[in-house]
């Protein structure tokens, strides 16, 4: 295990690199992509778990902050969706450097999903797999939901917040509108050939994913009933650990 | 002047804690400034609840302090203890060694620590146990309760409806009493809200080991900064509770204390942010002698 901070002096982000335990066959290597705001917080304990089983699988694993969020340099309000697109590719540099990789994969995690897929779209050559879990699939549909429990939350507690941030983290307009024209299908993507989509709950709005990853030889979508690994988990702060969603993502990689 | 620089590190005997360390820029920074080591809150990881570590971090870094945002062992990216000592004895234990590990690789000599909620309690905890800690700030600690808190916490929900439609529909905890013929008071009754601590503070023991950690600091010459929230309502809900809890320690002026009002327990709204952090920057910038103070 390597923490450390890599990219452009400007722009550094902040990374766990965890070494492969088992080193024997063929080298791979995955990076993670996590949600942000307050799912980031949640499911940081489910992405750490998942990098540790990935790494005693046979994985290099390179999980990492986006610029303006965790421990990255930068304030979250000046961060925009593009820039975080372009944080995965610097990831991915990163990991095929650090481990002697030609390629890598890729796996995110709610908005992490939904950036993952634009950043395998953007970087074809140099993916193997891609798993996205949960994904976004309409950033207007997750900006709404998150709207509702920051107003359930404040009206427990008698608060008022700003129009520019959103349950603590700094949400300005431009990144509201950025977030809100999101949608996972639109521009069509370029598709892995290895290509997993795991949910924990059956959407109505799956149906379009499904129909689109039917048309791509070796993409499948997974359903893997458990508690969501970005939602708070008994006033605890923290998300639950999805223990079987975990363990079926690694089963697939390593098939 | 350019954002204070950070740098990632692993600490103690075992390299086996995560850590991250915000410099204060050279042209700010106090030799002799204590180091702020701050320490998770509950199981989140050493960025804190909605990133106020590190918000917190640049911003006193900014201000001339030398930052540690750290998890402790077994929580965040950092690995477990492979002893078996118990969650209390193992988190001080961790403070120790990262202490240990800054004064061997930094030359720290004097540090206040820094916590929320369970990361407060360990701070005054470990605090009378080494000379090294100069200040301890204390987000939401745990405060056993007193007569001036049962007084308030009643008046206020002689004021909300919502008890008064519990009495009416037979959901008070009153009822239950009543029914059970138990004469024990309601409050022994009750049961935690999910996720709470269980109600034990009161247990004469607990509040005898909270009151010799208090001593054992001030007794140290530690100094204390106590920010309390309204969101703890079962637990404090006036600025002096902590002074009334322990009478037999002699805070003096080694503590201040403040009370948030339309807050939660995690500084959720960035207005509370600014305030907190507005507040801990004042504390920080004297009282530790030296030209620290006359800066």
């Amino acid at each position: 295990m390597t923490p450390l901070f890599f990219g452009e002096r400007t722009r550094r982000l902040f990374g766990l690199y965890t070494p492969a335990h088992a080193r024997a066959g063929r080298q791979r290597g995955i990076v993670l992509c996590p949600p942000w705001g307050p799912e980031y917080l949640r499911a940081h304990r489910s992405l750490h778990q998942l990098g540790r089983l990935l790494a005693e699988a046979g994985f290099h694993v390179l999980r990492f902050d986006y610029h303006g969020t965790g421990d990255s340099a930068g304030d979250q309000a000046g961060a925009t969706l593009e820039g975080w697109v372009d944080d995965i590719g610097t990831a991915l540099d990163e990991l095929k450097d650090t481990a002697g990789l030609q390629r890598v994969g890729l796996l995110g995690l709610r908005l992490g999903g939904s950036l993952a897929l634009r950043a395998a779209t953007r970087r074809r050559r140099d993916i193997d797999a891609l798993v996205l879990w949960d994904p976004v699939l309409s950033g207007a549909d997750h900006l709404a939901e998150l709207r509702r429990l920051e107003a359930q939350a404040l009206d427990t507690h008698d608060m008022k917040a700003d129009p520019d941030e959103l349950l603590g983290f700094p949400l300005t307009p431009t990144q509201a509108l950025e977030l809100q024209a999101l949608r996972l299908l639109e521009p069509a993507p370029a598709w892995p050939a290895r290509t997993l989509v795991t949910v924990s709950q059956a959407l109505a709005d799956h149906a379009a994913l499904r129909e689109a990853l039917g048309q791509v030889p070796g993409a499948a979508l997974v359903e893997v009933p458990g508690q969501p690994a970005w939602i708070e988990d008994r006033h605890s702060g923290a998300g639950a650990v999805p223990v079987r969603q975990l363990q079926g993502v690694v089963q697939w990689l390593n098939t | 002047m350019n954002p204070p620089a950070e740098q990632t590190l692993l600490l103690g005997p075992r390299q086996s804690m995560v850590g991250v360390i915000t410099s204060a820029p050279e042209p700010v920074r106090q030799a002799d400034a204590p180091f702020v080591v701050i320490l998770n809150a509950g199981i989140i990881h050493r960025i804190g609840p909605n990133r106020l570590h590190v918000l917190m971090a640049r911003a006193l870094a900014t201000a001339g302090f030398d930052v540690l945002r750290v998890d402790l062992s077994g929580l965040g990216d950092s690995e477990p203890r492979p002893d078996s000592l118990s969650p209390l004895d193992a988190a001080l234990a961790d403070i120790r060694e990262v202490l240990d590990t800054l004064q061997a690789t930094r030359q720290v000599q004097r540090v206040v620590l820094m916590g929320l909620c369970s990361g407060a309690d360990h701070s005054v905890i470990y605090a009378g146990t080494d000379p090294r800690v100069a200040g301890v700030v204390l987000l939401d600690p745990s405060i056993p309760r007193t007569p001036r808190y049962y007084v308030q916490h009643y008046a206020n929900r002689l004021l909300q409806m919502r008890p008064w439609l519990n009495l009416a529909t037979g959901r008070h905890p009153l009822w239950r009493m009543f029914r059970h013929r138990n004469c024990q008071p309601v409050e022994a009754q009750l049961e935690p809200a999910p996720g709470e601590p269980p109600l034990t503070l009161e247990h004469p023991e607990v509040r005898a080991f909270l009151q010799n950690a208090y001593g054992r600091a001030v007794a140290q010459g530690v100094r204390l900064l106590a920010v309390m929230t309204a969101d703890r309502e079962r637990q404090h809900n006036y600025r002096r509770q902590l002074f009334d809890a322990f009478p037999q320690v002699p805070f003096g002026a080694q503590l201040r204390l403040e009370y948030f009002r339309h807050c939660d327990h995690t500084f959720t709204t960035r207005t509370n942010q600014q305030r907190l952090m507005g507040l801990v920057l004042e504390w920080m910038k004297t009282g530790w002698g030296g030209s620290v103070d006359r800066a």
